[in-house]
């Protein structure tokens, strides 16, 4: 077969990959796997670069979301073969590319106890994209998952005051019966604070101990 | 409506990324002007790209219209196609007013130009299609100036597709400068928005996709060149873009026996346009050169090379096969010579490093064979590294001893092929160069 991302002919690759999880295909030559580069343990929370919390993860820790999260990483950087990638994942909808990273995933996730909640899409935005990323990469990992929020119509990046107290209602719990624990999952951690605002209302709810999985941190 | 005529004249595009109002492009869809039609069709063959393989037609639940829809990879960088999406073109027949053309030119025709550029009017003039079988530097593309013009006066749209960016590149402006009155479009991935119904289109092939029956003559450039020879889809392309019984011109350096055997109107053109011959590669063994370059060592033989080009003050260029070894082999010069740069198929600057080269600024430039065609650089010597690896076949080869010695001044380059043995495809290339030059001279 070729590779996903650069479309050239790739020969059957045996690595740790083939052997530790044989039901998953290698779809991305070397070449471009060597690209991605893994987050090396950093911040407990968000595998920010450095020693023990990043500086966004303290800043977090001053306002009322303090101690919403109780540990995390992230499995990637943001870096250039990754904008690449993410540019063809989501802008260019090619679904297969949910397949690049399954074993990554499958390795961090799949002794996992605790009950995989990823972070949803809103009606509009998911029509437009035509698939739910977020869930597709748990799908090609094959990984189970539960939905426990619901996302509201409109966008993040408000700019006014008032917009922003607007973003607390962004996710809302969607009445399904929620665990003592739950490991909310994204494809891309920025800020923060989308991983933030959904364990804010999961807290609400009950659920005592949040960790989160980010695919990548930008 | 008449820049939705204009545009979507002979085109194919996405509904849902047109650069018209929607209550305008709405309109012209009710009245039947424009034309809807699903992506992929059948849930198997893409309607753009016409890629029908099942590991490029791929399945999914479509959250859109929420059912299985269908999606081509293949012609994805464009915007992607699925079932659920739909094409747009316009459906009447034109009633664009045909522009007027005025024709610049003050150079002339050598008489073997002109004799091949009489031919391939000849053949257009009976829909016939024409190959110009044609060494690089024969100067085959002012030979088709008179027949482009006689074609726009005539009111036809003309396209010329060439394989690479680059060449699009190459040939827009001097096509403009010829033709100062028309309208032209370059179309290549990420080509700036160009607005008016273009009679000449200069694209490259991957932007085909996004015609069809649009042009009445159709010029395909270095026909058996990569991608375009392994590559059917693109073949396919041509044919759709075209208007059914539209002519092909086919230019070549290197024709296949298939394409010698498809097009029996064919001119011949082996000498140069300032008359001199093609330069014949010398042959040099490199043994071991990827093995010293893994161990962080340039091969002496190459190093003294460069060292010579650049004492002589002579722009160069180095072909290497991978861009691995490229990779290696730039950290390694750049040690030795900094200015020296590195370029290859997914490089963002390789535009501007080529133009650095062109003026001088910098001494040379190490490169995959991207830039194997459609560059010219004054008095430039060419090596290449491991020519017996199988990406440099005889065409390729010949094609990179053209970019040697291009311009009057300097019509005698250098180019040398750095080899860990000789392999028949090399030789074919000399056989072939010495053949090309001996047709010049007689
Ligand atoms: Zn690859
Ligand atoms: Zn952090
Ligand atoms: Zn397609
Ligand atoms: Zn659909």
């Amino acid at each position: 077969m070729n590779c996903y991302l650069c479309d050239q002919g790739m020969s059957t690759q045996v690595s740790w990959r083939s052997i530790f999880f044989n039901e998953l295909q290698e779809v991305v030559c070397l070449r471009c796997r060597a690209g991605f580069e893994p987050a090396v343990p950093g911040c407990p929370i968000c595998s920010a670069p450095g020693e023990g919390k990043c500086a966004d993860c303290c800043e977090w820790e001053t306002t009322e979301y303090a101690g919403l999260i109780d540990a995390g990483k992230s499995l990637y950087r943001y870096n250039t073969a990754m904008k690449e990638y993410l540019h063809q994942y989501k802008f260019l909808k090619d679904i297969v590319l949910s397949q690049v990273f399954a074993a990554d995933l499958r390795e961090a996730l799949y002794k996992q106890q605790t009950m995989i909640v990823p972070i949803p899409m809103n009606g509009n935005k998911l029509k437009e994209r035509t698939f739910p990323q977020v869930d597709r990469l748990l799908d090609s990992a094959a990984l189970p998952y539960t939905h426990l929020l619901e996302k509201k119509e409109i966008g993040l990046g408000g700019k006014s005051k008032s917009d922003r107290m607007a973003l607390q209602d962004i996710f809302w719990w969607n009445g399904h019966p929620v665990p003592e624990k739950v490991l909310l999952f994204d494809d891309l951690y920025t800020t923060g604070s989308t991983m933030r605002l959904a364990a804010q209302v999961l807290k609400d709810q009950g659920v005592k101990e949040i960790k989160i999985l980010s695919l990548i941190r930008a | 409506m008449k820049e939705i005529e204009e545009f979507l004249t002979g085109r194919m595009w996405l509904r849902n990324f047109t650069p018209f109002p929607k209550e305008q492009l709405d309109d012209a869809i009710l009245t039947g002007k424009v034309r809807v039609s699903p992506g992929i069709i059948d849930g198997k063959q893409c309607a753009r790209c016409l890629e029908k393989s099942s590991q490029k037609i791929v399945p999914f639940f479509c959250a859109a219209c929420q059912s299985v829809c269908h999606y081509c990879r293949h012609c994805i960088k464009m915007g992607r196609i699925s079932s659920c999406t739909e094409l747009i073109t316009w459906a009447f027949p034109s009633t664009i007013t045909p522009q007027s053309h005025s024709f610049f030119w003050n150079g002339s025709l050598t008489p073997m130009q002109e004799r091949a550029s009489q031919e391939v009017q000849q053949s257009l003039s009976q829909d016939k299609d024409h190959l110009v079988y044609a060494v690089c530097g024969a100067g085959k593309t002012e030979l088709l100036f008179p027949a482009i013009y006689g074609a726009l006066k005539k009111g036809l749209r003309v396209c010329i597709a060439a394989p690479r960016t680059d060449v699009v590149l190459e040939l827009s402006p001097r096509l403009r400068a010829v033709f100062p009155s028309t309208t032209i479009h370059s179309l290549y991935g990420n080509s700036p928005e160009q607005s008016g119904f273009a009679p000449l289109v200069i694209a490259t092939t991957h932007q085909l996709y996004r015609f069809k029956d649009a042009f009445d003559v159709m010029i395909v450039d270095e026909v058996d060149a990569f991608p375009y020879s392994y590559d059917p889809a693109l073949r396919r392309a041509v044919s759709k873009a075209k208007k059914e019984m539209a002519p092909i011109i086919y230019v070549s350096a290197t024709p296949s026996n298939q394409l010698l055997k498809q097009v029996p109107n064919s001119s011949q053109l082996f000498r140069r346009f300032h008359g001199f011959p093609l330069p014949v590669p010398q042959f040099r063994s490199l043994w071991g050169y990827e093995k010293d370059f893994s161990k962080g060592k340039i091969p002496a033989k190459l190093i003294d090379w460069v060292d010579d080009k650049i004492n002589k003050e002579q722009p160069f260029l180095v072909f290497f096969p991978t861009i691995e070894l490229i990779e290696k082999a730039i950290g390694l010069f750049k040690q030795r010579h900094p200015a020296i740069e590195a370029v290859h198929s997914k490089d963002a600057d390789r535009k501007e490093k080529v133009m650095k080269l062109r003026q001088g600024q910098i001494p040379g430039v190490l490169t995959s064979t991207i830039l194997e065609r459609g560059i010219t650089i004054p008095n430039v010597q060419v090596a290449v590294v491991g020519a017996d690896q199988p990406i440099f076949d005889a065409a390729a080869l010949i094609q990179i001893s053209g970019r040697s010695g291009r311009a009057v001044d300097y019509p005698s380059g250098e180019v040398v092929f750095f080899h860990n043995g000789i392999v028949w495809q090399m030789d074919k290339a000399i056989k072939l160069i010495r053949s090309y030059n001996k047709g010049a001279r007689g």
